[in-house]
């Protein structure tokens, strides 16, 4: 994605510490198409091709391409044949087998991917999370909501990102809940939650970056784990779930400013106070 | 580390230099063809030359001069390999043997409890000679995941070792020893392999014949592939007879780099103490001075793994998994569909 300007090397740099949505990105870059490079090819793999695959960067950047997907083509042939079998058989390695052989390859094939049916759970959240971009579009009113209600709705769609697989998500969280597996479920939420404060527009560059994306990690991870025990019509009650969880981290939101400017304004006055007995401070 | 292995400084220089070896790239240089031809062909490193020099522990020896010792340091430690294998990693190699196989699920094949309706599997445990990881394949496909269609081919170069592995495997189940094939081949050239001969001494009387390209599921090799006298052509010939989709799995002692303590005591360890258990234990200093010395020649996993890469097959993630800080490591590839 080339940036609209041409900036001093320092300058960028600057901006991507800081967080590149910043506010000098104008928001309608967002809506820009996204670049996925070209993935290595099947056959040959170049050692660097491999070493790129180990993605770092935790925040989405308007000025740099995404780093490369995780996943390379024969494992995506792999991983998106065994997807179509998670409803029936859920993430296990019958799956995976059951993907192989649909990609034209061996039972074995399948224990050549790292973390067997973890792998399978990793695409699942990848695919989604990658897909929500492409859906806000299809969200009605997205365009007039405010930052507000674009995570709650952007949220929700995530959150039916899982209808398909609902009935095995379950054994999904008791396999990304397995002490080898927390990292990287952990790194895939956060990426999740940057996600979608990004999709909605927030440019905040202050401390809240940090706490408006624990706190939606945590409702997300909250909402899911309602929603495989969820057994009313359209999922309403998990819809009601997230809308009040969403609501009370804005009202502690609103109340640790509240307690923030108090004490700031008691702590001036307190020093005013003093000065004006003639303590030199 | 004390030097690059030669193996991978020849493969670094060969692919550096400019190819002399086609006729169409010198008289065309802007031809495609030169190009197209490349991943077909086999790069010289590759192609075994028994006058090339390589690596003998310290020493440099010729490739042909290597086989021939380390078939003598195997002959020699044959009766004793178990024992001794025990007592330099207190036991721990069984729990990487156990791992290796259990990671690699043999045998698995989803919904039934029977074989895959396609095919049976067919696992071909090179430099596989004591039986130790054909036997673990054979009960986790035959007990664990109850499939009996599959067949382990066990190959070493070493006849010693076939027949302490023959003599191991009189105590299996009578269906599981006829799943077992033992055969005489050298790893880097698998179309000349010959049953093991009943008589040690006299001349092999079978005939030799050949393991046919893309007719293996799994190819393994555990604690075998660093006395390989060429390691890239073993890996292009592991790549010619498996299957399309077909893995390769390599159980090897690696480096213990990433952890600076730990590798100091286990350097001390590995010098001082494993020469000596051999001069006390199997009464034989020299073989396992050499087991140290080759350990510590072998490539990086990294290194490793970008041959793996370079003779063809694809690897997922990093491409290897440390046991033990890196003790030792599984390198897995797979052969992509074409």
């Amino acid at each position: 994605m080339p940036p609209t300007r041409s900036i001093p090397a320092t300058a960028a740099a600057t901006r991507l510490l800081l967080r590149p949505t910043a506010a000098a990105t104008p928001l309608r870059l967002r809506s820009l198409p996204r670049q996925i490079p070209a993935a290595p090819s099947p056959s040959r793999q170049t050692p660097r091709a491999l070493l790129s695959q180990s993605h770092t960067r935790l925040y989405r950047s308007t000025t740099h391409p995404p780093p490369p997907g995780p996943f390379t083509p024969t494992k995506s042939a792999i991983l998106s044949a065994a997807y179509a079998h998670v409803p029936e058989h859920g993430f296990t390695p019958a799956s995976l087998a059951l993907g192989a052989r649909a990609a034209g390859y061996l039972d074995i094939s399948t224990t050549i991917l790292p973390d067997g049916a973890f792998s399978l759970i990793k695409w699942h959240m990848y695919a989604q999370r990658v897909g929500l971009a492409g859906r806000e579009g299809s969200i009605a009113g997205f365009e007039e909501m405010d930052v507000k209600a674009r995570v709650e709705a952007l949220t929700w769609e995530r959150l039916m990102g899982n209808k398909a697989v609902i009935w095995r998500w379950q054994e999904a969280l008791a396999i990304m809940a397995q002490p080898t597996y927390v990292p990287a479920s952990v790194k895939e939420l956060a990426e999740l939650a940057d996600e979608i404060w990004y999709l909605a527009g927030d440019v905040s560059v202050d401390p809240a970056w940090y706490t408006k994306r624990a706190s939606l990690s945590a409702i997300y991870a909250a909402a899911e784990l309602f929603m495989t025990n969820d057994r009313s019509a359209g999922f309403s009650e998990t819809r009601n779930f997230l809308r009040r969880r969403l609501g009370e981290a804005g009202e502690i939101g609103d109340a640790t400013r509240s307690v923030r400017e108090w004490l700031s304004f008691t702590a001036s006055a307190g020093v005013n106070v003093l000065r004006s007995k003639g303590v030199p401070i | 580390m004390v030097a690059r292995p030669v193996v991978l400084r020849r493969a670094l220089r060969s692919a550096l230099r400019p190819s002399a070896k086609s006729p169409i790239a010198l008289a065309r240089p802007f031809s495609s063809a030169a190009a197209r031809l490349a991943p077909n062909s086999t790069p010289d490193y590759a192609v075994p030359d028994p006058a090339r020099p390589t690596h003998f522990g310290f020493e440099t020896v010729t490739e042909a001069e290597k086989r021939e010792r380390v078939a003598g340091v195997f002959t020699s430690v044959a009766e004793s390999y178990d024992r001794m294998n025990d007592l330099m990693s207190f036991g721990w190699h069984r729990i990487w043997k156990d791992h290796f196989v259990a990671s690699l699920n043999p045998g698995f094949s989803p919904l039934t409890d029977g074989p895959d309706p396609r095919a049976s599997q067919h696992i071909l445990d090179i430099a596989g000679g004591t039986g130790d990881i054909a036997f673990r394949m054979l009960h986790t496909a035959h007990v664990v995941n109850r499939n009996p269609d599959v067949r382990v081919t066990i190959s070493d170069i070493n006849p010693a070792m076939l027949t302490v592995g023959k003599q191991r495997s009189a105590a299996l189940p009578a269906s599981q020893q006829a799943a077992l094939t033992f055969v005489e081949a050298n790893a880097e050239d698998l179309t000349k392999t010959t049953p093991l001969s009943p008589n040690l001494s006299a001349p092999n009387p079978h005939p030799t014949s050949a393991i046919p390209s893309n007719s293996v599921d799994l190819y393994t090799v555990a604690f075998g592939i660093r006395n390989f006298s060429n390691i890239p052509a073993a890996l292009r010939e592991a790549h010619r007879v498996l299957k399309p989709g077909g893995v390769f799995a390599c159980l090897e002692f690696s480096k213990v780099d990433k952890h600076p303590l730990f590798n100091t005591i286990y350097k001390e360890w590995s010098f001082r103490a494993i020469p000596l258990i051999g001069q006390l234990v199997a009464g034989d200093r020299d073989s396992y001075q050499y087991l140290v010395e080759s350990i510590e020649r072998f490539p990086s996993q990294e290194e490793f793994r970008d041959m793996i890469v370079d003779a063809g097959f694809v690897v997922g993630g990093c491409g290897y998994e440390d046991l033990t800080g890196g003790v030792a490591a599984i390198h897995k590839g797979m052969k992509p569909r074409q």
